[in-house]
């Protein structure tokens, strides 16, 4: 980031803006914009304005940066946000934690802002259930694509809690009806893939490369047991689903949807790593495997 | 000789075995059973929720410190879903290729940094 003297940087941090922000690379590049502006700051009031579109399920990331923000003995404001924009991030608990009350969803669309840490697994299990898999009021779903759903996101979860070092991990989403899609992101303020990487192999390779070496079958920087099958499942799931993955993690952006696998450099970094997934809740694939075909001899 | 019946639900105590902290534990119990030459039929019974992570650690670790066709002659998995069996399968390939060639990931970065 170019030297600002000490005044026009106070200024820059005082007032933020992030602005139509979708589950995009140009969505992320706000977040990560965010994320540059404020970072080093100590002791200051930040005020951050959401302008003309804010994705639920980016409250993920945000809650991130701005916990980053709030430990170096800031505070935050978040008074600037046009009433479509407050209303969401109130239903889905988000500004509970930034001294809005928390609203009742009555349109039903929300999954909510959580925040905890990875030792907390058993919090995650009755997210998870009554999120997603307990919700009678998403009817598109088939059972199948419910379970998968589910699976794809304790993946992420327990990959963070094994790889990212993160104090806390974030996750939210969002039910568009409109679209047939569900949005869910989980996030983390951990190491990344390209820490992990050069810790275990010794190579310091491009953010965008670590992330894509990462998502490949049998890929993992554990030494000591088998990995890098989660992420793998998870693009077969996402091809068949006709959705989209995206991970960002430092500078670096990885998107597979069905146009193949895009990968960008950010400018500037997220300090962690999100995932998010968009997921066809259209989708009448069957994800079960025929019992003919399962076979108990796998050893 | 009978089998040794262990159940991954009793194991970790929950019907959702997403951990590799829980797969450890089913792993330690598989472990102790195959050192004293028993053999082990692990239940799958009420369980409702796998992940690989679990699975690599309850089972893919066996192929760390024991032999194929030993593993082959004594475990065997029982009432387990269609799907979820598909997903051990696909553990236990990658396990045996983890422990068979410890080197192919420092290659695959190698080769990478180099392209």
């Amino acid at each position: 980031m170019a030297y600002m003297p000490d005044e026009r940087r106070m200024q820059a941090m005082a007032d933020v803006t992030v602005s139509n922000a979708h589950s995009t690379y140009s969505g992320y590049q706000s977040l990560v914009r965010l994320y540059e502006a404020t970072k080093g700051s100590w002791g200051d009031t930040i005020s951050v304005e959401l302008a003309i579109w804010f994705n639920a399920n980016l409250a993920a990331p945000l809650g991130a940066i701005l916990d980053g923000v709030v430990e170096s003995l800031n505070e935050v404001s978040l008074d600037k946000l046009p009433p479509e924009i407050k209303t969401i991030l109130q239903k889905n608990g988000f500004l509970a934690h930034f001294g809005y009350p928390a609203l009742r969803d009555t349109n039903d669309t929300t999954i909510k802002y959580l925040k905890l840490r990875p030792s907390d697994g058993r919090y995650f299990n009755q997210y998870v259930l009554s999120e997603l898999l307990g919700r009678s009021e998403l009817p598109t779903l088939s059972a199948d694509l419910r379970k998968k759903i589910a699976e794809s996101i304790y993946e992420i979860f327990v990959n963070a809690q094994t790889h990212s070092e993160t104090r806390h991990n974030y996750t939210c989403g969002q039910f568009f009806p409109q679209r047939n899609t569900i949005e869910f992101t989980i996030c983390d303020a951990g190491i990344g893939f390209r820490t992990s990487i050069k810790r275990r192999f010794g190579k310091d390779l491009p953010a965008k490369r670590a992330i894509q070496w990462a998502t490949a079958v049998g890929h993992t920087t554990k030494s000591d047991t088998p990995g890098g099958i989660g992420l793998a499942i998870m693009k077969e799931f996402i091809a068949k689903n006709r959705g989209a993955l995206q991970i960002v993690s430092n500078d670096g952006f990885y998107e597979l949807n069905e146009s193949g696998e895009n990968l960008r450099d950010f400018n500037g970094e997220f300090p962690g790593t999100i995932v998010t997934m968009i997921i066809n809740t259209n989708d009448r694939f069957s994800y079960g495997v025929a019992e003919a075909e399962a076979t108990y001899s796998v050893f | 000789m009978d089998a040794l019946r262990l159940s991954v639900f009793n194991i970790v105590g929950n019907s959702f075995c997403v951990e590799a902290d829980d797969g450890q534990k089913v792993f330690e119990r598989i472990a102790s059973a195959l050192k004293a030459d028993k053999r082990v039929e692990l239940s799958f019974q009420n369980v409702e929720m796998l992940t690989s992570a679990f699975l690599n650690t309850a089972v893919g670790r066996l192929y760390r410190d024991f032999t194929e066709e030993l593993i082959r002659d004594s475990l065997q998995v029982v009432q387990m879903d269609a799907t979820d069996l598909a997903l051990l399968k696909r553990v236990v390939e990658t396990a045996k290729l983890f422990y068979k060639d410890p080197e192919r990931l420092q290659r695959s970065i190698n080769e990478l940094m180099e392209s």
